[in-house]
């Protein structure tokens, strides 16, 4: 048998211990001893009851059919609640426990149907054939012959004590008349004597007592005894006191004339008494005869009436002894009944509870409760039973535990992973070094958005064969960079390389490198550029500036001397003929225009080889826009210029004079382009997500070529046929200087717009 | 619940109406009448009663058999309640003793009113029995002292014989014990 503990550890921080369950203890129905006790109190009571059912024949009928059968009847009444409530209320709960769908509902029922019926029917069949047999042998005992031989014997007894009270009545009867001329009350005591003493002899009369009788004297006659005759053999120790009362009673006038009276030594008398009328007819004296029957022959009869009476009074008792008998039975059957069924469901329980147990407890281990755990007390099949399941849901939870840690690994490798894709797609998004990755087969896997802006690859993604991708004309060096590194042994050299993108020259320094896998084989190829234009063309500004500065020193120191020896040479020829001085004035003023020429030349390289640091504040741009245009106004009758600007156009931290600078430079440019007729529109933009501040100069001029517009930018070139070549030069620098940027395209219809892009 | 019902319940409620079967005869109680007559006289309340056919062929032959029956009248003085329960003013107990001796062939009786005996009687006369047993003559029981005037009251008796020969079974207890009352109303 199978008993369960609840012993639940408490719980270990670091690692839960397992959860033992139970179901909940019931602290009587699972208490061995109170058990023990309960079955012994049963079986006492059974041979309690069989014991008094064997010694019921000593009890008399009465006592039987009042006392007993109204315990008994009582207890089968109490035993038969008692079972229809055990009955009903785990039949109850078998209904319940099979209508909520309980695991083992059925089993159960079936299982308590089976002990129950095992049970119950043969004790209803023998309860059945016992009663049978009870009340047949019940009528067998009132059969004809024996109520015939115990009346018979009644009778005779009967008879026999009729006969011998007739004698004693008779010679009562004979004495009183005799005694009736003896003058009574005041008889002569010895005519008395002589008139009984015949009347008494054994065979007849045993005794013979006359009383006198006086009326009158109070509510009740005076009664007195005179004479008294018995035979020798009379018992010693008789006692007058019942013949007294008889005679009494006579004198009273009752009519009770007849008693009995039995004897402490054994024997019985028979009396019988008859009043004696005076000479004036009334009552003066009373007679009482007895007769004495001996021990013996009293007994004999009293016997014979005795088994007379107990057999009648067991039949007219039959029924109830029949219940009494029935009751026992039932009593006892009744016992095996409630015990039985108890039992049963009792064994029922402790079957299938530990099978419940464990249909739950793997309900919970299938709901993720690996921790759950059984606790077995026995070592019996269902002991092995438990702890095979236990040894399972330990294991299970082990597996568990490991897939967790696994799965906790796995995540958080994920993680890692998923950052440093995230890491490197970001890096990869922000950094001005286009990558393109392409994996074995030739196909491209990554490509960011620096490579498709440089390369100007919009709406390139990844899936696309690289030859595909890179099948442009001018990416041919790009696509000969990968395919040189894919099937190559080693990679290639960084290569610079030149693409014209949009008219512009765009030059790249890229390199190409294959991907190793863990065995050493290709995997891809990563092909990184990065655009180098900024940087050849910051090159290229300092070598300028380098030359303008050299310039400006190896030019301008020779420039004054020459300058004061043509002056000289002007001064010293005024006195000559004025053919000749007419020629020297012509060469020195000639000498002293080019010299200054020279030296504004040589400022101007100065200018750009020593640009200042700008000052910046914070200044209104459409304020400093319309400043600086007022000093066209009048100056070009067919030139107009327009000027927009937001309303909230916000302050910008620039250095106002470096600005207005750019400003007319741009003007001026487009002034001449425009060969000083035509529409300028100079629009201030501010775009608040990008941060900049745009300041657009647009004209309708005849616009500039898209091969032209880089050299735009650089020292010494000019379209003009008068300048030195550094206008844009120097704009650039200055808007460089301030963190922004400047760029040509066309306009719309026709002309040029330059953008200018200031940090905001 | 199919051998639930073939193993349990079928057997046991067989069971039961066959030893209900079984049991004892149940004679009809409306065939024994007790009837009730009142006489307020002298400061008692004078109690008549008879038991009509009381005396029945089962009782008659249980004393031949020398069992010793009795019949015991239970009387109450009650006063009706129209709000609540009716009040028992107070009890009395009359017994009717017959015992019968087959040998000497003449009947002991005996009669006691709440445990006061009277003196036995020895008769031979069955008739006298039957008299005895169930004929009760203006027996003052109750005393008119504490009764109010005007008052209406009423006697109950409730007439139990022993020894009782019908059993029914499982229920051995008294049933169908004949009662009879009477009212009056208390005029002095």
């Amino acid at each position: 048998m199978l008993t369960l503990r609840d012993t639940s550890p408490a719980p270990s921080p670091a690692r839960p211990r397992p959860r033992r369950q139970a179901f909940e203890r019931r602290p009587f129905r699972d208490n061995p001893l109170l058990i023990v006790v309960g079955i012994a109190l049963l079986v006492t009571a059974l041979a309690a009851t069989l014991s008094f059912g064997s010694r019921s024949s000593r009890f008399s009928p009465d006592f039987l059919t009042e006392f007993v059968l109204y315990a008994l009847s009582a207890a089968d009444l109490a035993m038969i609640l008692a079972l229809v409530f055990v009955l009903a209320r785990n039949i109850l709960k078998l209904m319940v426990e099979r209508r909520r769908g309980l695991p083992f509902a059925r089993f159960r029922s079936k299982l308590v149907g089976v002990l129950l019926g095992m049970t119950l029917i043969p004790s209803v069949l023998v309860l059945f054939v016992g009663s049978e047999l009870i009340r047949t042998n019940l009528d067998r005992w009132f059969n004809a012959p024996m109520e015939e031989i115990v009346a018979s014997a009644n009778r005779t007894a009967g008879d026999y004590y009729r006969e011998r009270q007739k004698l004693v009545s008779d010679t009562s009867q004979r004495i009183s008349v005799a005694l009736a001329p003896l003058g009574f009350p005041d008889a002569d005591v010895t005519r008395v004597f002589e008139v009984i003493k015949p009347e008494v002899a054994p065979l007849r009369t045993s005794m013979v007592e006359v009383y006198r009788v006086v009326l009158g004297r109070g509510p009740r006659p005076d009664v007195s005894a005179v004479a008294e005759v018995r035979v020798p053999s009379f018992p010693s120790d008789y006692n007058r006191v019942s013949a007294d009362r008889l005679a009494e009673r006579v004198a009273s006038g009752s009519a009770e004339t007849h008693g009995f009276e039995p004897l402490g030594g054994g024997g019985e008398l028979l009396r019988s008494a008859a009043p004696v009328r005076g000479r004036d007819g009334k009552l003066a004296g009373v007679v009482v005869a007895s007769d004495y029957l001996t021990g013996e022959m009293a007994d004999r009869s009293r016997r014979m009436t005795d088994a007379y009476e107990q057999y009648s009074k067991l039949k007219v008792l039959k029924s109830n002894m029949f219940g009494v008998y029935i009751s026992f039975f039932l009593m006892v059957t009744l016992m095996i009944l409630v015990g039985a069924t108890w039992i049963g469901f009792y064994l029922a329980k402790r079957i299938t509870r530990p099978i419940q147990m464990l249909a739950a407890a793997a309900r919970d281990i299938g709901a993720g409760h690996l921790d759950h755990r059984l606790e077995p007390e026995t070592s019996d099949e269902f002991g092995a039973l438990v702890e095979a399941f236990n040894a399972m849901t330990g294991e299970l939870s082990n597996s568990r535990q490991d897939l967790e840690r696994s799965a906790q690994d796995l995540q958080r490798q994920h993680q890692e992973v998923e950052a440093r894709r995230r890491y490197i797609e970001t890096v990869l998004e922000r950094i001005t070094t286009g990558v393109v990755s392409v994996d074995a087969a030739g196909r491209v896997t990554t490509i960011n958005s620096a490579a498709a802006r440089l390369l100007g690859l919009q709406g390139a993604g990844a899936g696309q064969p690289v030859a595909d991708l890179l099948g442009r004309t001018d990416l041919s060096p790009l696509l000969a960079l990968v395919e040189g590194a894919r099937s190559g042994a080693q990679d290639p050299p960084a290569q610079e390389i030149a693409l014209a993108h949009d008219g512009r020259e765009v030059h790249l320094a890229a390199a190409a490198t294959r991907l190793h896998g863990e065995g050493g084989a290709t995997e891809g190829t990563v092909l990184v550029f990065d655009d180098i234009t900024p940087l050849i063309r910051a090159q290229k500004v300092a070598a300028w500036r380098e030359v303008a500065r050299r310039l400006a020193h190896e030019i301008k120191n020779p420039l004054t001397p020459i300058q004061l020896c043509a002056e000289r040479l002007a001064r010293h020829f005024q006195s000559a003929p004025a053919p000749t001085r007419a020629l020297v004035e012509e060469c020195t003023k000639t000498i002293v225009g080019e010299v200054e020429s020279l030296k504004g030349l040589v400022d101007e390289f100065s200018q750009f080889a020593r640009m200042p640091a700008p000052k910046r504040i914070p200044t209104n741009l459409p304020t400093l826009l319309a400043d600086t245009l007022a000093l066209y106004v009048g100056l070009f009758r067919e030139v107009k210029i327009d000027t927009l600007a937001p309303p909230d156009m916000p302050l910008v931290r620039v250095d106002p004079e470096q600005i207005r600078r750019v400003v007319i430079n741009l003007v001026d440019n487009a002034i001449e382009a425009m060969e000083r007729k035509g529409q300028i529109v100079i629009e201030v933009q501010h775009a608040a997500v990008e941060r900049v501040a745009r300041i657009v100069v647009a004209d309708n001029g005849p616009g500039i070529p898209a091969s032209e517009r880089e050299k735009l930018f650089m020292p010494y070139y000019s379209t003009k046929r008068r300048g030195s070549g550094l206008g844009l030069a120097i704009v650039r620098r200055i808007i460089a200087e301030h963190g922004g940027s400047i760029d040509a395209a066309d306009n719309v219809p026709r002309g040029t717009r330059f953008i200018v892009e200031l940090p905001v | 619940m199919k051998p639930l019902l073939a193993g349990v319940l079928l057997p046991l409620v067989a069971s039961l109406v066959w030893l209900a079967a079984m049991g004892g005869p149940v004679r009809a109680a409306n065939e024994v009448d007790l009837q009730v007559k009142l006489l307020a006289k002298d400061g008692h309340v004078q109690v008549s009663f008879t038991l009509t056919h009381g005396f029945t062929s089962e009782l008659q032959a249980a004393i031949r058999s020398g069992l010793t029956a009795t019949i015991a009248y239970e009387t109450e003085l009650r006063r009706g309640g129209t709000l609540w329960f009716d009040r028992t003013l107070a009890t009395a107990t009359v017994t009717a003793t017959a015992r019968y001796d087959n040998l000497t062939r003449q009947h002991q009786l005996s009669r006691t009113v709440d445990g006061r005996g009277e003196e036995p009687r020895l008769t031979e006369d069955e008739a006298q029995v039957r008299e005895w047993m169930t004929v009760f003559k203006q027996l003052p029981l109750f005393s008119t002292k504490q009764l109010e005037e005007n008052a209406e009251y009423y006697v109950r008796v409730r007439a139990r014989t022993r020894p009782r020969v019908n059993w029914l079974l499982f229920w051995p207890w008294e049933h169908g014990a004949p009662t009879g009352e009477a009212r009056f109303t208390l005029i002095q």
